[in-house]
């Protein structure tokens, strides 16, 4: 009898491709929401990415009932009970969040205040405490790389402790993820670059760590060929329509992989790394990826090994000796992160960032050591071989 | 018809088993706390007063620890004093069985969704850790390397002998004065 055991669940409508936004009217109607609120931030307003979701659903006779475009990159408690009081007010029955990971989590926990009740958002704070479907809530990501659109998790920061609260329900998924080219057409490409390198780690961990299964292995594989052949690409020539929908995509199903699998070390470090020294996660994790997969080698050789196939293609795959096949996958990364350098800076080394100082290191592993996706790392790593891995990435 | 007979006893054997697991690892996590210092640094970074809870739900078997200070642990039974800080949640009696025979690791358990962690989880992460070091001493080698996700390279056997006895006369002088009382 074998002793493998998984569980995967992703109730997400994922609906994607030219022309997705305009199916917004149809979905809301399908779920009787004739009111719906919009959650988005001052940037997505700025570059016009409102304007075709509210005329699709003007064209339909749907109108947007109340826009509220000011939440901040960290959201807040104070700014999730605003949303809340503004969307009883304005007799909104639906949500739809326009933006990154910081609007799509602030939709996510609105929801559940004007779905729940009350004005307090840290009472629902923890795992399995929501026990009922919220309202309509539709997501659309602006950005190619969280994969918040299909994960079943929210952060919110409650400023007056100080403190960040997890939200985990599978009634904060969204009815259905919107993904259209046209609304990460104008990313500035560093932004652009470490998105899609975010995406790319979630696949990656998804596929070595722990918790991996055959579905999400499924997920992930398809995440990571996406992104090798079409980051450089879009890089190269960002209106590239097409390439912008397979980097959207492959967000989405790298984050459908990690959210049934977990992540590692990369996100312990990158998390830890953020909360320091104020980086972006995206960045983070492309820095950490080729360290934490050195650091993890020989615990997931077999793995790593076979994405070489997604990373390189067949023919890369096919010559390289099985036995170098792990490597080889490491050095696609590494020759990823250095074209990305090339065209946009992104850091490969946290001296390269310049906003890090040596001497956070060792607060970084400490932190890092606490994080809770370290449990689904493949190798135990004590703060010892945290101090290590910071070290060789830092120069 | 056997096995239908069989079953029943076999739950139960389980559920016992289960429950004086937990009573030999709440105590256990006392006694370590009071011979290791590395179990006692872990513990030091958690509140004075923090309750930490591993039960089977819905309301089966539980064991809970209460930090006391200076990295102390203090086993409370199975009631705690008042709501507790992080209670790591078992789905089932099958599942807390299969961790606590060793058949499957703490941290393959919560890879494959066996356990809930209710409360912060970097505290649950770090009690992790400190179970994983107790197992790591109190545990023949060959057992440990199936309890734990990686056995410490640098536990030396005259240390872990030291210390595995140190926790069991701790563990077993506990139980007789919870006898007498």
């Amino acid at each position: 009898m074998t002793n493998t055991y998984y569980e995967f669940f992703c109730p997400v409508k994922v609906i994607a491709g030219k022309a997705a936004l305009e199916h917004i009217p149809y979905e809301l109607t399908g779920l009787a929401a004739k009111r719906p609120m919009i959650i988005t931030d001052k940037g997505v307003r700025a570059a016009g990415l409102l304007d075709p979701v509210i005329a699709a659903c003007e064209e339909s006779g749907l109108d947007i009932i109340s826009i509220y475009d000011d939440v901040p990159p960290d959201s807040s408690t104070t700014v999730v009970r605003d949303i809340a009081a503004i969307y009883r007010k304005e007799k909104c029955d639906s949500i739809i969040a326009i933006g990154g990971g910081s609007a799509i989590d602030t939709g996510k926990a609105v929801n559940i205040l004007v779905s729940e009740g009350g004005t307090d958002i840290a009472k629902y704070t923890g795992a399995g405490v929501i026990k009922q479907p919220l309202k309509p809530f539709f997501v659309v990501p602006t950005t190619a790389g969280t994969g918040s659109e299909v994960t079943s998790v929210a952060v919110i920061t409650d400023e007056k402790k100080g403190v960040k609260l997890p939200f985990s329900s599978s009634f904060l998924l969204p009815n259905a993820a919107i993904i259209d080219p046209r609304m990460t057409l104008t990313l500035p490409p560093h932004i652009t670059a470490a998105t899609a390198m975010d995406a790319m780690t979630h696949a990656v961990e998804s596929f070595t760590c722990m918790a991996k299964n055959p579905l999400s292995d499924a997920y992930a594989t398809a995440a990571i060929k996406k992104v090798s052949q079409s980051l450089l690409q879009v890089m190269d020539n960002p209106k590239d329509n097409d390439g912008r929908l397979e980097l959207a995509q492959a967000s989405t199903m790298a984050g459908i992989a990690f959210s049934n699998s977990m992540v590692g070390l990369v996100h312990s470090l990158g998390h830890a790394t953020g909360a320091i020294c104020h980086l972006p996660h995206g960045m983070c994790m492309s820095l950490y990826l080729p360290y934490v997969l050195e650091y993890n080698l020989e615990t997931i050789r077999e793995p790593l090994g076979e994405l070489l196939l997604y990373l390189e293609g067949p023919e890369i795959y096919a010559a390289t000796p099985a036995s170098r096949r792990a490597e080889a996958s490491i050095s696609a990364l590494r020759k990823l992160r250095d074209a990305l350098y090339k065209r946009c800076q992104l850091p490969r080394t946290l001296k390269e960032t310049d906003k890090v100082t040596e001497d956070q290191l060792d607060a970084i592993a400490e932190m890092a050591l606490d994080d809770g996706s370290i449990m689904f790392n493949p190798k135990e790593v004590t703060l010892k071989d945290a101090r290590a891995v910071l070290q060789r990435a830092w120069a | 018809m056997l096995a239908k007979r069989i079953q029943p006893m076999a739950s139960q054997a389980r559920r016992l088993y289960v429950e004086l697991m937990f009573q030999v690892m709440g105590r256990a996590l006392q006694a370590v706390s009071e011979v290791d210092s590395e179990v006692q640094a872990e513990a030091k970074a958690l509140p004075k007063g923090f309750l930490f809870e591993m039960m089977v739900m819905p309301d089966g078997s539980k064991l809970i620890v209460e930090h006391v200070g200076e990295g102390r642990f203090h086993y409370h039974g199975d009631s705690a004093p008042r709501p507790v800080d992080v209670s790591i949640r078992f789905k089932h009696l099958a599942h807390a069985f299969l961790v606590l025979s060793f058949q499957e690791k703490t941290s393959v358990a919560f890879a494959n969704d066996r356990m809930l962690v209710d409360g912060d989880v970097s505290y649950a992460v770090r009690m992790t850790r400190v179970l994983n070091r107790l197992e790591s001493f109190i545990l023949p080698k060959i057992i440990a390397k199936r309890a734990v996700k990686e056995y410490p390279e640098n536990l030396q056997l005259p240390e872990k002998l030291i210390s595995a006895a140190q926790i069991y006369l701790k563990v077993a002088t506990h139980f007789v004065q919870s006898a007498r009382a």
